[in-house]
Order: C-alpha cells, then structure tokens, then sequence
C-alpha cells in the first residue's frame, strides 16, 4: 500500500493558478479518493448492508439472548436462556436428532455423490450430460415443494412408495408415523434433494486431477480399485473438506424438511435445532430463548468446522 | 437445510427494532382519524371463507357510511399468524385496522405484546355483551376486564355422522349417552360396515392434532389449564379423555388421519370414516366438498364423556380486533359493532353455510336453524345454537402458553396411540415438561 501510495499521481503538487477548471476539479476528487481508500470506498456499500442486516441483527439477538418477555418487556435475565437450554429435555432431544442424521446420513450422501462423480467423469459413459442434469436437477427444486411431493409419495395407504412395495409382496412401512422410519424418510429425502450438488462439486475436482497420475499408477500395477484410492482420493481432498463442512453446517442447521415433511413429529423423533428455535421464536413468542438457541447453535457450527479443517490439514 | 434459519429471527427482530423505532418517532403528526374525510379501513382475514362473510356486511357498511372503505384482506391461515407476529414484534408496525384473531391466540399475543390492540370496552363494546353467548364473549375478554376482541364465528364441538352406515349396522345414535357406548358401538359398526368410527392424525406429523382431546376434556369442565393458569392437563378428567382415545384407537375403530392424502373429505363419501368430531364448521365444509352425500348424514349433540355430563363445549372461536396503534379506531369499532352487532350485518352474512356467530339475537331470525335439507333430521344450525346455549358452558382459559401446551400434549398422546405407553403416566411427564418450560405450576 505504502509503495503504491509514493508511485501514486496524487503526490504531485497542487495545480498552479492557470490550471484549467477541469483539472482542479480532478484535484478536488483526489483529495478524498486516495488509494489508501479506495479498497473502503468500494467495499463501503457491502460493509453498510452487512453492518445493518448481518451486524446489527446479530448483536440485537446476543442481547436478546439475555432477556425474557416479562408481561411484554423484554427483562435482563443474564444467563438464565443459556442455563435453561441445558437442562432441556427437548433441546437434547433435538440435539440427538440433528446429530444421528449428521453422523448417518452425510456419510452416505457424501459417498454416493463420490462415485456418481467418479462415474460421471468416466468416458465409458453414454449421455453424459443427461445423467449429469438429472442428478442436478434436485438441487434447484424449491423446497417446499419437494418437501410436499414427498410426504405425498410416502403416504402409508395410497403413497407410490407404499403402493410399490405391495405390488411386490413387500409390507406397508409406516413412513411418517414412526419414530425410526420417520428419520428415515427425512435422511432419503436429504439425501435426494443434495447428492447433486455435492456430486458437482467432486466432479469439478476430479477434471483437475491430472491424467498423467494414472497412467503412472497404472503402469505401476495399480488397479481401479487402487487407483481410486491412491489417485482419485487424495486428488479429491479439498472438495471432500468443502462438502464435509458445508454439509455439517447445512445439516445442524437443518429445518425446512422437517418442517414441512413431519412436522418435528411423531413425538419429537425428527425435531431439530433450527425447528425446535422457529417453534420457540413464532410458536410459542419465546424470542428471548430462540437467541439463545441459535448461539449455541453457532457455537457448535463453528467447533465442529474448526475441528473439521483440523482433521483434514494434520491428515495432509 | 438453509443456512438462513437463525438469521431469519435475527433479522425479523431487527428489521421490527428499527421499524418500530421509525414508527415512534412519525406517529406524533398523523391526525387522518378526523370525521369526514375519506379514509380507509383494513381488515384482514385468515380464510377465503371468513372474507366471503363479511363481504355483504362490508358492502351495506360502506353504504350507510359514504367516505368509509373497509378493504378486507384474505390473508390466509396459518400466514395470518406469522404476519400478525411479526409486525407485533415490530411494535405494531404494518397491522390493519382491523384483524381476525383465534381464540387461542388472542391471550399470547395481549399477555406478550401489551398494548397491541385497542381495548374495545373503551369505544363502547360493553353494550354488545348482554347480546353474546357468554361463553365465545369471555374468551375476547383480558384478565381486568378488557375486551380484546368481539366473536366473529364460534365453533362448538362437532358430531356428523353417517346415518345411513349406522342403520346399516343397526346402531340407533338417539340411545347412546356416552363416548364409551358410542366406541363400543364403533366395534359393531366396523365388523358390519368396515368403517371406522373417527379418525386422528395419530402421529401428529401434520398439526398438533389434540382438538378431539380437548373438547372431550372440556366436556368434563377441565382443560390444559384452570382458571388460575396452573396446569391440569394430567387431571382425571384429561386422563379419562385419552384413556377414551386409547380405548378406540386398542379396538382398532380410530382411523389414522394420515392414510388419507386424498382431501376433500373423501374418506368420509367413500365410507372409510363414518364420523367427523371435529367441530361445528365440519358439517358446513363437508356439504359443500361433497354434495353427493346429501340424505345419508346426520349432525347431533355429542355423547357425553360421564352419563348426565355435558353434551356440548366451545371448540374454538375467532374475534375481530384492533389494532392498538390504528388511526381509524373509531370507524374500525363502527364497522364491527354493525357487521357482528346488529341484526342487519348479521343477517347479511346468514348467507352462508353453517354461519355460527356468537350474536344470540341472529339465532331467533327466520331461517338461521333450516337446513338446506342436505342432512337428516335436524340442522347443523340448530345444532348449533342448542350447543353453544347451554347455561354450564365454560371458556377454557388458554394462557399465552397454550401453543406450548397442545405441543406437549399431542407428543404425550403420540407416544400412547402410537408407542402404547400409559395415558396418565404420559399426561404426567406432559405436565412436568409443560412445568419446566413455562414455570408455572401444576395444579395439586
């Protein structure tokens, strides 16, 4: 900055009388825009938005966090939400909810996004670009309407699922009504609607592994098994990171399927996090414990992707 | 999966901080209220139907009062809550006028957002109380004597049911008295018809769905709370409301609401369900989606939960309200003292279909209690009005936590209708957990 600064116009010295008008004008605007500002004056209009919308909302529900609805005031009540969350049996039905489909279900997603990657990228495959696209395509679907397809599709009586399984002898399940297959539901619907977005994602890193790594690895009797391990694998290390944090936080934050698809139900089975802090919030008009939650909601979110780059870098 | 869920509250708060800060400082200018002058009033509705009500209400109001305009606004349920809440979290910023609330609603938002509507004792509505069931005009009232809201519809505890699948399974309605006859009926009938007696969304995966429990609850004069707000959701009364649900649910005549994705009541038409206990506006809907089945249904009181106890109980009801910071107050309570108040804007909207307002005098007009003929026997109307008339029906006090309680009680009777657990233990563990999260006591 400094050497740009002393290289800089600016420094020449200030226009003589005769200068023309334009020219002292030009002077004029050099006086506020310099290069030291510049990168702050561009970036002034994000900064302004971000300090009014992202900011300020942040530190109001960090101070609300503190607060309770007192007969409509909101009355400082220190620690007590934070203590609260603690000793809520619903909160850690929550937490366990958003975890078991944390730890089951983006392993298999991230998998299977793998290898329909791998197979994506092989050059044995016809139509492409069609696979391609109908994997993609659930990744744009609004998710409200998906959400809505799928509780219709997973109907116990006349659902295609259900009506499907018969046709071959297999028994109704009861899709959304049990506690197990109620999780259930929800994981496959996941894994549906994101596989495509992940599997993208590895595509694009798997084009920049270069081909000369197999050949190498093939000619020193590495098969294909081995060669996806020793090659593909290691190749594909920064998009792996890149979806495992994105996914974590995705999942922790996890609230518009089981919303519309469950209802957090039965019994809580598939309530989350993000659910458990809407019902709170617009429910029950607990604005004051809903911030709470979503702190330590941000608490975990930031630990667990620490502890994610951590993981990812040593293994380097 | 969004990463916009906490930011999303974060946001609303804010945008309502500033809002509201904006609102404070520009209110002090605006005197638009004056008599005279044009003005417009807004109403917002949660339904097609309640806006289709009022309309003919709205038009004979406009005419008598040239320069008035009331707009009504459908702005649909459950969207009217969320819009309602957040412009209150917002100080009131973006209300109408004039807004439809729930009778479940009304007592969170008061008790959380003081001052958020016009206390409408104070522009004259202690008049209209002697013309309102007692029972739909206290669930508007505060805890000193406010009045908060005036019944726009009430709903009773409702019982449709198909008179021709009952005759077919020789069971005779008029002779049974209580729910544990009419169950055990329900077994014949199933063996006979293959129809089950009522339905449940067992797993409550689509809304709480505790209305059944709490009207048969309400039937024994017990509720989630007393009247002093302490919790009775585990009384004997709540207990012997579920044991009755796990009873029909064990003998396997409780369909599960969740089977029947198909809608418009079709359950219902094609005799898979041969009861609706949901409330008094069914009988309405049920016509219209399927006029078909005209001739073959029958409306009737509900059997009692004890033999001689009360065959009715007020199921739910909305209020027409103010908002605390509306400029056109005065011709706000104007155009809802005529349209719910006086027997001309009631009688303007008797047009429709099972219309059950809580304006007694409406219910001796000519015509309110005849039927279109589409049931047997008496009329859904009459029905209504021989409901909402007892002299021992009371008005559940809801508390700005029931939200909190119909949550905590539908997992309660999930885990007995789907995981068999014990209706008192469940009622029990519901309580405490209610206990913990409100810090109100449960009631010895």
């Amino acid at each position: 900055m400094i050497d740009l600064a002393v290289q800089s116009p600016v420094q020449s010295p200030p226009p003589l009388e005769s200068t023309p008008p334009t020219r002292s004008r030009r002077s004029a605007r050099r006086s506020w825009l310099t290069p030291r500002n510049t990168p702050y004056v561009l970036l002034a209009p994000v900064i302004l938005l971000f300090a009014a919308f992202k900011g300020y909302p942040i530190l109001s529900a960090a101070y609300l966090s503190l607060t309770t609805n007192d007969g409509g005031t909101q009355r400082l009540v220190g620690i007590a939400n934070y203590e609260r969350i603690f000793n809520d049996p619903l909160f850690y039905r929550a937490l366990l909810n958003t975890l078991v489909i944390l730890v089951i279900q983006v392993p298999i997603m991230l998998a299977l996004a793998m290898l329909l990657a791998v197979a994506f990228h092989s050059t044995l495959l016809k139509f492409r670009t069609v696979f391609r696209l109908g994997y993609f395509l659930p990744v744009v679907m609004g998710l409200v309407a998906y959400g809505v397809i799928f509780s219709v599709m997973l109907a116990t009586d006349n659902g295609i699922v259900n009506v499907t399984l018969q046709s071959i002898g297999l028994p109704k399940v009861p899709w959304l009504q049990d506690p197990v297959w109620a999780k259930v539901s929800l994981m496959i619907a996941m894994t549906w609607h994101y596989t495509g977005i992940n599997t993208v994602i590895y595509l694009a890193q798997r084009q920049t592994i270069p081909q000369d790594l197999y050949e190498a690895a093939a000619m020193d009797g590495a098969g294909h098994v081995r060669q996806f391990f020793n090659v593909t694998l290691p190749g594909l290390r920064p998009a792996i990171l890149l979806t495992v944090v994105t996914s974590t936080i995705g999942t922790l934050q996890l609230f518009d399927e089981p919303y519309i698809l469950t209802n957090g139900g039965p019994d809580n089975a598939t309530l989350t996090i993000g659910m458990y802090l809407y019902e709170n919030a617009f429910t029950y008009f607990d604005f004051g414990y809903a911030s709470a939650i979503g702190f330590v909601l941000v608490g975990m979110v930031v630990i667990l992707s620490v502890a994610q780059f951590r993981l990812f870098k040593e293994e380097k | 999966m969004e990463l916009r869920t906490l930011t999303r509250v974060a946001t609303g708060l804010t945008v309502g901080v500033v809002a509201a800060a904006a609102l404070a400082g520009c209110t002090g200018d605006s005197g638009s209220s004056s008599a005279g002058g044009d003005q417009t009033v807004t109403v917002w509705t949660a339904g097609t139907s309640a806006a289709e009500l009022l309309a003919p209400a709205v038009a004979e109001f406009e005419d008598a009062n040239p320069g008035t305009t009331i707009d009504v606004v459908d702005v649909g349920n459950p969207a009217i809550w969320e819009k309602i809440t957040t412009s209150l979290a917002a100080g009131g910023e973006g209300l109408p006028d004039i807004m439809q609330i729930g009778i479940d609603y009304l007592p969170g938002y008061t008790e959380k957002f003081p001052g958020a509507f016009a206390d409408l004792s104070t522009l004259g509505a202690d008049d209209l109380a002697a013309d309102f069931a007692p029972s739909a005009w206290g669930g508007g009232m505060g805890p000193d004597g406010e009045l908060w809201g005036v019944p726009f519809e009430v709903n009773t505890a409702g019982f449709t049911y198909n008179k021709s699948l009952f005759d077919a399974a020789g069971i005779d309605m008029s002779t049974i008295t209580t729910w544990d006859e009419l169950i055990e009926a329900g077994v014949t009938l199933k063996a006979k018809t293959g129809a089950s007696l009522f339905e449940l969304d067992k797993a409550a995966t689509n809304h709480p769905s505790a209305d059944i429990w709490q009207t048969l609850t309400q039937q024994q004069g017990s509720f989630y709370f007393n009247a002093d707000g302490e919790i009775t959701l585990n009384s004997a009364e709540g207990a012997k409301s579920l044991e009755l649900l796990k009873k029909a649910n064990d003998l396997g005549v409780l369909a599960d609401a969740a089977s029947f994705t198909a809608g418009g009541a079709s359950q219902y038409a094609d005799g898979s369900v041969a009861t609706n206990v949901d409330a008094s506006w069914w009988a309405g809907y049920f016509e219209d989606a399927q006029p078909d089945q005209a001739g073959k249904w029958a409306v009737a009181l509900r059997p009692a939960v004890e033999e001689g106890g009360a065959t009715a109980a007020l199921a739910g009801a909305s209020y027409l309200s103010i908002a605390g910071n509306s400029e056109h107050k005065d011709a706000a309570w104007e155009f809802i003292a005529f349209a719910l108040g006086t027997l001309e804007g009631q009688e303007a909207m008797q047009t429709a279909h099972a219309f059950t307002p809580g304006f007694t005098p409406v219910y001796s007009s000519d015509g309110f209690t005849d039927g279109s003929g589409f049931y047997v026997g008496e009329s859904p109307s009459q029905i209504f009005v021989d409901s909402i008339t007892q002299p021992d029906l009371a008005v559940p006090t809801f508390t700005s936590d029931y939200a909190r309680a119909i949550k905590i009680y539908a997992d309660a009777q999930t885990k007995v209708l789907i995981s068999g657990a014990d209706p008192q233990e469940a009622l029990d563990e519901a309580a405490q957990l209610l206990a913990d999260a409100t810090g109100r006591e449960i009631a010895g």
